[in-house]
Protein backbone atom coordinates (compact mmCIF):
# COMPACT_ATOMS: atom_id res chain seq x y z
CA UNK A 1 0.00 0.00 0.00
CA UNK A 2 0.81 3.40 -0.23
CA UNK A 3 0.46 5.91 1.47
CA UNK A 4 0.83 9.66 1.81
CA UNK A 5 3.86 9.53 4.28
CA UNK A 6 6.23 8.18 1.30
CA UNK A 7 5.58 10.90 -1.04
CA UNK A 8 6.12 13.50 1.83
CA UNK A 9 9.43 12.78 2.56
CA UNK A 10 11.82 15.39 4.76
CA UNK A 11 14.67 16.53 2.82
CA UNK A 12 17.87 15.77 4.50
CA UNK A 13 18.75 19.33 6.90
CA UNK A 14 15.59 19.62 8.09
CA UNK A 15 15.47 21.33 11.40
CA UNK A 16 12.56 19.87 13.60
CA UNK A 17 11.36 21.98 16.51
CA UNK A 18 9.17 20.24 19.30
CA UNK A 19 6.44 22.55 20.16
CA UNK A 20 6.13 21.44 23.38
CA UNK A 21 9.46 20.59 24.81
CA UNK A 22 11.59 22.48 22.57
CA UNK A 23 14.53 19.80 21.79
CA UNK A 24 16.07 20.68 18.25
CA UNK A 25 16.63 17.96 15.79
CA UNK A 26 18.38 17.92 12.36
CA UNK A 27 17.74 15.38 9.91
CA UNK A 28 20.04 13.56 8.52
CA UNK A 29 18.80 10.61 6.25
CA UNK A 30 15.39 8.55 5.80
CA UNK A 31 16.23 5.37 7.84
CA UNK A 32 12.50 3.90 7.16
CA UNK A 33 9.02 3.80 6.06
CA UNK A 34 6.95 1.72 8.20
CA UNK A 35 2.96 1.58 8.06
CA UNK A 36 2.34 4.58 10.25
CA UNK A 37 5.14 7.24 9.74
CA UNK A 38 8.49 7.37 8.84
CA UNK A 39 11.87 6.84 10.83
CA UNK A 40 14.85 9.27 10.14
CA UNK A 41 18.59 9.50 11.62
CA UNK A 42 18.56 12.67 13.36
CA UNK A 43 21.33 14.36 15.01
CA UNK A 44 21.03 16.68 18.10
CA UNK A 45 24.46 18.82 17.97
CA UNK A 46 27.09 15.87 18.28
CA UNK A 47 25.01 12.98 19.06
CA UNK A 48 22.62 10.78 16.72
CA UNK A 49 19.00 9.15 17.50
CA UNK A 50 16.13 8.16 15.83
CA UNK A 51 13.11 10.06 15.11
CA UNK A 52 9.84 8.66 13.87
CA UNK A 53 7.28 11.42 12.51
CA UNK A 54 3.77 10.07 12.09
CA UNK A 55 0.64 11.44 10.91
CA UNK A 56 -1.79 10.26 13.45
CA UNK A 57 -0.95 11.24 17.31
CA UNK A 58 -2.85 8.72 19.35
CA UNK A 59 -1.42 6.33 17.27
CA UNK A 60 2.58 7.53 17.69
CA UNK A 61 1.65 8.36 21.12
CA UNK A 62 0.49 4.38 21.61
CA UNK A 63 4.35 3.16 20.16
CA UNK A 64 5.64 5.41 22.53
CA UNK A 65 4.14 4.17 25.35
CA UNK A 66 5.34 0.95 24.97
CA UNK A 67 8.87 2.08 24.73
CA UNK A 68 8.38 4.11 27.93
CA UNK A 69 6.94 1.14 29.75
CA UNK A 70 9.59 -0.89 28.49
CA UNK A 71 12.27 1.74 29.63
CA UNK A 72 10.29 1.70 33.51
CA UNK A 73 10.37 -2.27 33.44
CA UNK A 74 13.94 -2.89 32.57
CA UNK A 75 15.48 0.54 33.78
CA UNK A 76 17.21 -2.09 36.30
CA UNK A 77 19.43 -3.59 34.04
CA UNK A 78 21.16 -0.38 33.28
CA UNK A 79 19.85 -0.31 29.99
CA UNK A 80 20.09 3.05 28.17
CA UNK A 81 16.27 4.16 27.63
CA UNK A 82 14.78 3.76 24.34
CA UNK A 83 12.86 6.47 24.24
CA UNK A 84 14.02 9.98 24.48
CA UNK A 85 11.01 12.56 23.63
CA UNK A 86 7.52 12.64 22.55
CA UNK A 87 6.42 15.88 20.69
CA UNK A 88 5.07 17.59 17.43
CA UNK A 89 6.37 20.21 15.11
CA UNK A 90 4.92 22.45 12.90
CA UNK A 91 5.13 21.76 9.53
CA UNK A 92 3.16 23.90 6.40
CA UNK A 93 0.90 25.36 9.39
CA UNK A 94 0.04 21.64 10.70
CA UNK A 95 1.07 19.90 14.19
CA UNK A 96 2.99 16.87 13.05
CA UNK A 97 3.31 14.45 15.87
CA UNK A 98 7.15 12.33 16.09
CA UNK A 99 9.28 10.97 18.70
CA UNK A 100 12.62 10.38 19.55
CA UNK A 101 14.49 7.32 20.18
CA UNK A 102 18.52 5.68 20.24
CA UNK A 103 19.52 5.13 17.22
CA UNK A 104 20.39 1.43 16.74
CA UNK A 105 23.62 0.90 13.88
CA UNK A 106 23.44 -2.31 12.58
CA UNK A 107 22.49 -4.24 9.50
CA UNK A 108 19.22 -6.56 8.99
CA UNK A 109 20.07 -10.17 9.97
CA UNK A 110 20.39 -11.65 6.73
CA UNK A 111 23.16 -9.07 5.03
CA UNK A 112 24.84 -9.94 8.03
CA UNK A 113 25.07 -13.38 7.46
CA UNK A 114 25.50 -13.06 4.08
CA UNK A 115 29.00 -10.84 4.92
CA UNK A 116 30.26 -12.21 7.53
CA UNK A 117 29.07 -16.32 7.26
CA UNK A 118 26.31 -18.47 8.37
CA UNK A 119 28.63 -19.30 11.64
CA UNK A 120 27.47 -16.88 13.30
CA UNK A 121 24.08 -17.92 13.91
CA UNK A 122 24.96 -19.32 16.98
CA UNK A 123 26.07 -16.24 18.33
CA UNK A 124 23.28 -14.02 16.74
CA UNK A 125 20.71 -16.59 18.28
CA UNK A 126 21.74 -16.53 21.43
CA UNK A 127 21.72 -13.02 21.95
CA UNK A 128 18.50 -12.91 20.62
CA UNK A 129 16.97 -15.00 22.79
CA UNK A 130 18.20 -13.45 25.51
CA UNK A 131 17.04 -10.07 24.37
CA UNK A 132 13.44 -11.48 24.20
CA UNK A 133 13.28 -13.40 27.49
CA UNK A 134 14.09 -10.41 28.94
CA UNK A 135 10.82 -9.03 27.29
CA UNK A 136 8.92 -11.81 28.15
CA UNK A 137 9.91 -11.60 31.72
CA UNK A 138 9.16 -8.05 31.73
CA UNK A 139 5.20 -9.06 30.64
CA UNK A 140 5.85 -8.22 26.72
CA UNK A 141 5.68 -9.78 23.67
CA UNK A 142 7.94 -8.44 20.13
CA UNK A 143 5.25 -10.05 17.75
CA UNK A 144 7.13 -8.79 14.96
CA UNK A 145 10.43 -10.41 14.84
CA UNK A 146 11.30 -10.52 11.42
CA UNK A 147 14.29 -9.93 9.26
CA UNK A 148 14.20 -6.26 9.04
CA UNK A 149 13.53 -5.50 12.45
CA UNK A 150 16.43 -7.19 13.54
CA UNK A 151 19.81 -5.38 13.38
CA UNK A 152 23.01 -7.09 13.72
CA UNK A 153 26.22 -5.08 14.59
CA UNK A 154 29.49 -6.15 15.92
CA UNK A 155 30.42 -9.65 16.52
CA UNK A 156 27.10 -10.46 16.73
CA UNK A 157 25.62 -7.97 18.82
CA UNK A 158 21.73 -7.54 17.88
CA UNK A 159 19.20 -5.37 18.42
CA UNK A 160 15.52 -5.26 18.06
CA UNK A 161 13.92 -2.08 16.08
CA UNK A 162 10.08 -1.11 15.45
CA UNK A 163 8.82 -1.54 18.86
CA UNK A 164 5.11 -0.41 17.09
CA UNK A 165 4.36 -4.13 17.55
CA UNK A 166 5.25 -5.09 21.12
CA UNK A 167 1.88 -6.66 22.99
CA UNK A 168 1.56 -6.99 26.28
CA UNK A 169 0.88 -11.30 27.48
CA UNK A 170 -2.59 -12.28 26.79
CA UNK A 171 -3.41 -9.58 24.20
CA UNK A 172 -4.38 -9.92 20.75
CA UNK A 173 -1.43 -9.79 18.54
CA UNK A 174 -1.74 -5.91 16.65
CA UNK A 175 1.38 -6.46 14.35
CA UNK A 176 2.93 -9.01 12.13
CA UNK A 177 4.13 -10.67 9.36
CA UNK A 178 2.59 -13.20 7.68
CA UNK A 179 5.87 -15.29 6.46
CA UNK A 180 6.72 -15.51 10.44
CA UNK A 181 2.72 -15.67 12.13
CA UNK A 182 1.78 -18.54 13.56
CA UNK A 183 -1.47 -18.29 12.75
CA UNK A 184 -0.54 -18.37 9.82
CA UNK A 185 1.02 -21.38 9.16
CA UNK A 186 -1.98 -22.91 11.14
CA UNK A 187 0.49 -23.65 14.53
CA UNK A 188 -1.95 -21.77 16.64
CA UNK A 189 -3.67 -18.63 17.98
CA UNK A 190 -2.70 -14.83 17.59
CA UNK A 191 -2.85 -14.44 21.24
CA UNK A 192 0.92 -13.00 22.24
CA UNK A 193 2.39 -15.16 24.47
CA UNK A 194 6.10 -16.22 24.63
CA UNK A 195 5.78 -18.82 22.35
CA UNK A 196 4.61 -16.55 19.46
CA UNK A 197 8.01 -15.28 19.74
CA UNK A 198 9.79 -18.62 19.36
CA UNK A 199 7.78 -19.66 16.63
CA UNK A 200 8.93 -16.53 14.60
CA UNK A 201 12.41 -16.46 15.81
CA UNK A 202 12.44 -19.97 14.29
CA UNK A 203 10.98 -18.68 10.92
CA UNK A 204 13.56 -15.49 11.40
CA UNK A 205 16.49 -18.69 10.39
CA UNK A 206 14.35 -20.62 8.12
CA UNK A 207 13.70 -17.01 5.97
CA UNK A 208 17.32 -15.98 6.73
CA UNK A 209 18.98 -19.28 5.19
CA UNK A 210 16.44 -20.71 3.23
CA UNK A 211 14.17 -17.91 1.91
CA UNK A 212 13.68 -19.46 -1.65
CA UNK A 213 12.61 -23.03 -0.88
CA UNK A 214 10.53 -21.01 1.99
CA UNK A 215 8.57 -18.79 -0.67
CA UNK A 216 8.33 -21.66 -3.06
CA UNK A 217 6.58 -23.81 -0.47
CA UNK A 218 4.10 -20.56 0.29
CA UNK A 219 3.30 -20.19 -3.03
CA UNK A 220 2.46 -24.13 -3.82
CA UNK A 221 1.02 -24.86 -0.72
CA UNK A 222 -3.12 -23.87 -0.64
CA UNK A 223 -3.96 -21.99 3.03
CA UNK A 224 -5.95 -25.11 5.02
CA UNK A 225 -2.61 -27.16 4.37
CA UNK A 226 0.07 -24.70 5.60
CA UNK A 227 1.64 -26.26 8.68
CA UNK A 228 4.31 -27.29 10.82
CA UNK A 229 5.37 -30.45 9.20
CA UNK A 230 6.13 -28.34 5.68
CA UNK A 231 8.46 -26.03 7.81
CA UNK A 232 10.29 -29.13 9.59
CA UNK A 233 10.57 -30.75 6.05
CA UNK A 234 12.23 -27.39 5.06
CA UNK A 235 14.35 -27.86 8.41
CA UNK A 236 15.52 -31.47 7.44
CA UNK A 237 16.79 -30.86 4.08
CA UNK A 238 18.91 -27.51 5.05
CA UNK A 239 22.48 -28.09 6.16
CA UNK A 240 22.63 -25.32 8.20
CA UNK A 241 19.40 -25.68 10.54
CA UNK A 242 19.39 -29.41 10.77
CA UNK A 243 21.53 -29.76 14.10
CA UNK A 244 18.65 -27.52 15.07
CA UNK A 245 16.01 -29.83 13.83
CA UNK A 246 15.23 -30.37 17.52
CA UNK A 247 15.37 -27.12 18.78
CA UNK A 248 12.97 -25.46 15.95
CA UNK A 249 10.08 -28.44 16.27
CA UNK A 250 10.20 -27.28 20.04
CA UNK A 251 9.95 -24.04 18.80
CA UNK A 252 7.42 -24.65 16.20
CA UNK A 253 5.28 -26.44 18.30
CA UNK A 254 5.68 -23.82 21.85
CA UNK A 255 6.72 -26.54 24.07
CA UNK A 256 9.50 -24.90 25.48
CA UNK A 257 8.90 -24.38 29.83
CA UNK A 258 9.74 -20.89 29.21
CA UNK A 259 12.42 -18.45 27.18
CA UNK A 260 14.95 -19.25 29.59
CA UNK A 261 14.72 -22.70 28.87
CA UNK A 262 14.66 -22.06 25.41
CA UNK A 263 17.98 -20.25 25.53
CA UNK A 264 19.78 -22.74 27.17
CA UNK A 265 18.69 -25.39 24.71
CA UNK A 266 19.78 -23.30 21.68
CA UNK A 267 22.94 -22.75 23.42
CA UNK A 268 23.33 -26.37 23.99
CA UNK A 269 21.79 -27.42 20.54
CA UNK A 270 25.21 -25.19 19.46
CA UNK A 271 27.65 -26.47 21.89
CA UNK A 272 26.70 -29.76 20.30
CA UNK A 273 27.12 -28.93 16.72
CA UNK A 274 30.19 -27.51 17.71
CA UNK A 275 31.76 -30.59 18.81
CA UNK A 276 30.33 -32.72 16.16
CA UNK A 277 32.03 -30.38 13.51
CA UNK A 278 35.00 -30.95 15.20
CA UNK A 279 34.94 -35.10 15.18
CA UNK A 280 33.92 -34.40 11.94
CA UNK A 281 37.22 -34.76 9.63
CA UNK A 282 38.48 -37.53 11.72
CA UNK A 283 35.71 -39.35 9.56
CA UNK A 284 37.20 -39.59 6.07
CA UNK A 285 34.21 -39.60 3.24
CA UNK A 286 33.62 -42.81 1.63
CA UNK A 287 33.72 -41.61 -1.74
CA UNK A 288 37.41 -40.51 -0.61
CA UNK A 289 38.77 -43.36 0.74
CA UNK A 290 37.47 -45.30 -2.52
CA UNK A 291 38.83 -42.96 -4.65
CA UNK A 292 42.09 -43.27 -3.04
CA UNK A 293 41.86 -47.38 -3.44
CA UNK A 294 41.13 -46.95 -7.02
CA UNK A 295 44.45 -44.22 -7.53
CA UNK A 296 46.36 -46.98 -5.63
CA UNK A 297 45.30 -49.97 -8.20
CA UNK A 298 45.64 -48.00 -10.84
CA UNK A 299 48.98 -47.06 -10.07
CA UNK A 300 50.10 -50.20 -9.07
CA UNK A 301 48.36 -52.02 -12.49
CA UNK A 302 50.46 -48.89 -14.21
CA UNK A 303 53.44 -50.14 -12.16
CA UNK A 304 53.34 -54.03 -13.27
CA UNK A 305 52.58 -53.03 -16.58
CA UNK A 306 55.41 -51.62 -16.97
CA UNK A 307 57.82 -53.71 -14.89
CA UNK A 308 56.92 -56.58 -16.84
CA UNK A 309 56.79 -55.09 -20.47
CA UNK B 1 -18.99 -1.35 17.44
CA UNK B 2 -20.43 -2.62 14.43
CA UNK B 3 -19.12 -3.13 10.53
CA UNK B 4 -20.12 -4.63 7.57
CA UNK B 5 -16.97 -5.34 5.31
CA UNK B 6 -17.45 -5.41 1.59
CA UNK B 7 -15.63 -7.50 -0.69
CA UNK B 8 -16.41 -6.92 -4.26
CA UNK B 9 -14.93 -6.67 -7.55
CA UNK B 10 -17.24 -4.43 -9.59
CA UNK B 11 -20.17 -2.46 -9.76
CA UNK B 12 -23.73 -2.76 -8.49
CA UNK B 13 -26.19 -3.47 -10.84
CA UNK B 14 -29.75 -4.23 -9.41
CA UNK B 15 -31.84 -2.39 -6.85
CA UNK B 16 -31.12 0.48 -4.27
CA UNK B 17 -28.36 2.39 -4.82
CA UNK B 18 -25.35 0.84 -2.53
CA UNK B 19 -24.29 4.53 -1.72
CA UNK B 20 -27.18 5.58 0.46
CA UNK B 21 -27.45 1.80 1.29
CA UNK B 22 -24.23 2.39 3.19
CA UNK B 23 -25.59 5.51 4.43
CA UNK B 24 -28.63 4.39 5.94
CA UNK B 25 -26.00 1.77 8.09
CA UNK B 26 -24.03 4.24 8.89
CA UNK B 27 -27.08 6.50 10.54
CA UNK B 28 -27.35 3.33 12.05
CA UNK B 29 -24.10 3.33 13.98
CA UNK B 30 -22.51 0.84 11.57
CA UNK B 31 -19.48 1.38 9.63
CA UNK B 32 -19.02 0.39 6.09
CA UNK B 33 -15.50 -0.83 4.58
CA UNK B 34 -15.15 -2.05 1.16
CA UNK B 35 -12.42 -3.88 -0.18
CA UNK B 36 -12.30 -4.02 -3.76
CA UNK B 37 -10.42 -6.99 -5.73
CA UNK B 38 -8.71 -6.99 -8.68
CA UNK B 39 -6.03 -9.77 -10.31
CA UNK B 40 -5.21 -8.64 -13.55
CA UNK B 41 -6.42 -5.49 -14.98
CA UNK B 42 -8.10 -2.75 -12.84
CA UNK B 43 -11.84 -2.47 -11.60
CA UNK B 44 -12.57 0.65 -14.03
CA UNK B 45 -13.47 3.69 -12.96
CA UNK B 46 -17.03 3.76 -12.31
CA UNK B 47 -16.10 0.32 -9.99
CA UNK B 48 -13.20 2.60 -8.50
CA UNK B 49 -15.34 5.49 -7.98
CA UNK B 50 -18.94 3.23 -6.68
CA UNK B 51 -16.34 1.45 -3.79
CA UNK B 52 -14.98 5.03 -2.78
CA UNK B 53 -18.44 6.48 -2.73
CA UNK B 54 -20.13 3.21 -0.56
CA UNK B 55 -17.15 3.42 1.89
CA UNK B 56 -17.39 7.61 1.91
CA UNK B 57 -21.15 7.50 2.89
CA UNK B 58 -20.45 4.41 5.18
CA UNK B 59 -18.61 6.05 7.32
CA UNK B 60 -15.57 3.98 6.97
CA UNK B 61 -12.40 3.06 4.38
CA UNK B 62 -12.13 1.82 0.96
CA UNK B 63 -9.40 -0.45 -0.38
CA UNK B 64 -8.46 -1.95 -3.96
CA UNK B 65 -6.31 -4.97 -4.03
CA UNK B 66 -4.86 -7.46 -5.18
CA UNK B 67 -6.10 -11.16 -3.90
CA UNK B 68 -2.76 -11.95 -2.23
CA UNK B 69 -3.17 -8.88 -0.19
CA UNK B 70 -7.10 -8.77 0.78
CA UNK B 71 -6.21 -10.93 4.03
CA UNK B 72 -4.10 -8.37 5.02
CA UNK B 73 -6.31 -4.99 3.95
CA UNK B 74 -9.36 -6.74 5.16
CA UNK B 75 -7.22 -6.73 9.18
CA UNK B 76 -5.88 -3.69 8.62
CA UNK B 77 -9.41 -2.03 7.65
CA UNK B 78 -10.90 -3.53 10.49
CA UNK B 79 -8.34 -2.44 13.27
CA UNK B 80 -7.75 0.74 11.68
CA UNK B 81 -12.04 1.17 12.09
CA UNK B 82 -12.00 0.29 15.54
CA UNK B 83 -9.01 2.47 16.62
CA UNK B 84 -10.88 5.11 14.68
CA UNK B 85 -14.36 4.99 16.31
CA UNK B 86 -12.72 4.94 19.29
CA UNK B 87 -10.73 7.95 18.80
CA UNK B 88 -13.61 9.84 17.20
CA UNK B 89 -15.19 9.28 20.90
CA UNK B 90 -12.65 10.43 22.81
CA UNK B 91 -12.04 13.70 20.67
CA UNK B 92 -15.61 14.53 20.61
CA UNK B 93 -15.32 14.33 24.33
CA UNK B 94 -12.19 16.44 24.33
CA UNK B 95 -14.17 18.75 22.54
CA UNK B 96 -17.02 18.86 24.85
CA UNK B 97 -15.21 19.07 28.40
CA UNK B 98 -11.94 21.20 27.68
CA UNK B 99 -12.72 22.51 23.41
CA UNK B 100 -9.59 20.69 22.32
CA UNK B 101 -9.96 19.68 18.67
CA UNK B 102 -7.99 16.52 19.33
CA UNK B 103 -6.11 13.98 21.45
CA UNK B 104 -2.83 15.57 19.10
CA UNK B 105 -3.56 19.18 20.90
CA UNK B 106 -3.07 17.87 24.65
CA UNK B 107 0.47 18.23 25.80
CA UNK B 108 2.47 14.64 25.08
CA UNK B 109 2.52 13.71 28.91
CA UNK B 110 -1.66 13.83 29.01
CA UNK B 111 -1.89 12.88 25.77
CA UNK B 112 0.23 9.33 26.75
CA UNK B 113 -2.52 9.20 29.60
CA UNK B 114 -5.40 9.20 27.15
CA UNK B 115 -4.20 6.72 24.58
CA UNK B 116 -3.56 4.44 26.99
CA UNK B 117 -7.28 3.98 27.71
CA UNK B 118 -7.99 4.19 24.31
CA UNK B 119 -5.50 1.46 23.57
CA UNK B 120 -7.25 -0.55 26.60
CA UNK B 121 -10.56 0.26 24.94
CA UNK B 122 -9.26 -1.00 21.02
CA UNK B 123 -8.67 -4.25 22.37
CA UNK B 124 -11.14 -4.96 25.06
CA UNK B 125 -14.68 -3.03 23.27
CA UNK B 126 -17.63 -5.46 21.50
CA UNK B 127 -16.66 -5.99 18.15
CA UNK B 128 -19.25 -7.45 15.44
CA UNK B 129 -17.73 -7.26 12.12
CA UNK B 130 -20.47 -8.65 9.35
CA UNK B 131 -18.49 -9.67 5.83
CA UNK B 132 -20.59 -9.30 2.83
CA UNK B 133 -18.99 -10.92 -0.38
CA UNK B 134 -19.90 -10.70 -3.85
CA UNK B 135 -20.54 -13.82 -5.57
CA UNK B 136 -21.13 -12.83 -8.76
CA UNK B 137 -19.64 -14.75 -11.50
CA UNK B 138 -16.67 -12.43 -12.29
CA UNK B 139 -15.51 -13.33 -8.61
CA UNK B 140 -15.37 -17.17 -9.00
CA UNK B 141 -11.48 -17.48 -8.86
CA UNK B 142 -10.62 -14.90 -5.87
CA UNK B 143 -13.37 -16.74 -3.82
CA UNK B 144 -9.90 -19.05 -2.23
CA UNK B 145 -8.47 -16.05 -1.58
CA UNK B 146 -11.55 -14.25 0.14
CA UNK B 147 -12.36 -17.61 2.51
CA UNK B 148 -8.87 -17.38 3.74
CA UNK B 149 -8.99 -13.69 4.20
CA UNK B 150 -12.08 -14.17 6.45
CA UNK B 151 -10.46 -17.08 8.40
CA UNK B 152 -7.42 -14.92 8.93
CA UNK B 153 -10.02 -12.37 10.35
CA UNK B 154 -11.76 -14.32 12.59
CA UNK B 155 -8.32 -15.80 13.54
CA UNK B 156 -7.50 -12.14 15.01
CA UNK B 157 -10.60 -11.23 16.78
CA UNK B 158 -10.47 -14.17 18.44
CA UNK B 159 -7.63 -13.62 19.84
CA UNK B 160 -8.80 -9.85 21.05
CA UNK B 161 -10.43 -9.87 24.55
CA UNK B 162 -13.14 -8.00 24.26
CA UNK B 163 -16.47 -10.17 22.63
CA UNK B 164 -15.67 -10.46 18.89
CA UNK B 165 -17.95 -11.95 16.33
CA UNK B 166 -17.95 -12.33 12.53
CA UNK B 167 -20.58 -13.53 10.08
CA UNK B 168 -20.94 -14.30 6.99
CA UNK B 169 -23.33 -13.30 4.16
CA UNK B 170 -22.74 -14.05 0.13
CA UNK B 171 -24.87 -12.13 -2.93
CA UNK B 172 -26.72 -12.27 -4.79
CA UNK B 173 -28.57 -15.08 -2.70
CA UNK B 174 -30.07 -18.40 -3.33
CA UNK B 175 -33.27 -18.28 -4.40
CA UNK B 176 -33.80 -15.01 -6.46
CA UNK B 177 -36.15 -12.98 -3.35
CA UNK B 178 -33.50 -12.57 -1.33
CA UNK B 179 -30.45 -9.80 -1.92
CA UNK B 180 -27.76 -12.10 -0.15
CA UNK B 181 -27.99 -14.97 2.14
CA UNK B 182 -26.31 -16.32 5.40
CA UNK B 183 -23.41 -18.52 4.93
CA UNK B 184 -22.30 -18.19 8.81
CA UNK B 185 -24.53 -16.49 11.79
CA UNK B 186 -22.09 -14.68 14.14
CA UNK B 187 -19.53 -16.72 15.56
CA UNK B 188 -16.66 -15.63 18.19
CA UNK B 189 -14.69 -18.85 17.09
CA UNK B 190 -11.85 -19.27 14.03
CA UNK B 191 -12.20 -23.02 13.97
CA UNK B 192 -15.79 -23.70 13.65
CA UNK B 193 -16.28 -21.74 10.36
CA UNK B 194 -17.59 -23.64 7.80
CA UNK B 195 -16.59 -24.79 4.56
CA UNK B 196 -18.13 -21.34 3.22
CA UNK B 197 -18.74 -21.22 -0.70
CA UNK B 198 -18.28 -24.79 -1.93
CA UNK B 199 -21.72 -24.95 -3.32
CA UNK B 200 -22.44 -21.09 -4.52
CA UNK B 201 -23.69 -21.02 -7.92
CA UNK B 202 -22.33 -18.42 -9.77
CA UNK B 203 -24.90 -15.52 -10.54
CA UNK B 204 -24.48 -12.89 -12.85
CA UNK B 205 -26.50 -9.87 -10.87
CA UNK B 206 -24.67 -7.83 -8.48
CA UNK B 207 -27.31 -6.43 -5.91
CA UNK B 208 -25.00 -4.62 -3.52
CA UNK B 209 -27.50 -1.94 -2.21
CA UNK B 210 -30.30 -4.39 -1.22
CA UNK B 211 -27.76 -6.57 -0.05
CA UNK B 212 -25.73 -4.36 2.41
CA UNK B 213 -29.37 -3.37 3.80
CA UNK B 214 -30.25 -6.74 4.39
CA UNK B 215 -27.01 -7.19 6.33
CA UNK B 216 -28.10 -3.93 8.03
CA UNK B 217 -31.53 -5.66 8.95
CA UNK B 218 -29.88 -8.70 10.46
CA UNK B 219 -27.54 -6.26 12.68
CA UNK B 220 -31.10 -5.00 13.96
CA UNK B 221 -32.75 -8.22 14.74
CA UNK B 222 -29.12 -9.90 16.76
CA UNK B 223 -27.25 -6.99 18.19
CA UNK B 224 -29.57 -4.91 19.57
CA UNK B 225 -30.24 -7.57 22.14
CA UNK B 226 -26.77 -9.05 22.51
CA UNK B 227 -25.59 -5.92 23.04
CA UNK B 228 -27.07 -4.94 26.29
CA UNK B 229 -26.73 -8.64 27.33
CA UNK B 230 -23.00 -8.86 26.85
CA UNK B 231 -23.08 -5.26 29.19
CA UNK B 232 -24.41 -7.62 32.32
CA UNK B 233 -22.38 -10.40 31.76
CA UNK B 234 -18.62 -9.40 30.16
CA UNK B 235 -17.44 -12.41 31.47
CA UNK B 236 -19.48 -14.65 29.07
CA UNK B 237 -16.49 -14.58 25.93
CA UNK B 238 -14.64 -16.31 23.67
CA UNK B 239 -14.43 -20.02 23.56
CA UNK B 240 -17.51 -20.69 25.65
CA UNK B 241 -19.52 -21.60 22.52
CA UNK B 242 -19.12 -21.40 18.73
CA UNK B 243 -21.98 -19.76 18.72
CA UNK B 244 -23.11 -16.55 20.14
CA UNK B 245 -26.14 -15.72 19.28
CA UNK B 246 -28.83 -18.54 20.49
CA UNK B 247 -28.00 -18.37 23.80
CA UNK B 248 -28.70 -14.73 24.47
CA UNK B 249 -31.46 -14.17 22.33
CA UNK B 250 -34.20 -13.11 24.96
Amino acid sequence: MTTSSERNRLPPGTVVTGKWNGKKYKLERLLGVGANGQVYLASQGRSFCALKIGTEAAELQGEANVLASLDGTERGRGRPPFLLDVDDFSLNGRDIPFYSMRYVPGTPLKNYLKRHGEHWIGVIGYRLLERLAELHEAGWVFCDIKNDNVLVHDYGRVELVDFGGVTAIGRSVRQFTELYDRGFWSAGSRTADAAYDWFAFGMLWLHATDGKRLLQLLNTRLPQDRGVEDLMKLVRSNSRLRPMEKWLERAFHGSFGDSREALGEWRLAHRKQGTDAAKGPAHVPAWMAGLLILSVALCATLATVWLFR
Amino acid sequence: MKQILLITDGCSNVGESPVSAAAQAFAEGITVNVAGVVDEGTIGEHGAREIGEIAKAGGGMSRIVQTRQLSQTVQMMTRQTVAGTIRQAVNQELKQLFGLESVGALPPAKRAEVVKVMDELEETSELRVALLIDTSASMKPKLHAVEEAVRDLALSLEARIGSSAVAVFHYPGEFGHLPCALDCDWTSDAGHLPLLFSRIKMKGTTPTGPALLQVVDYFRETCGKIRSELAEAPAYGRGDAGEVRSDYVV
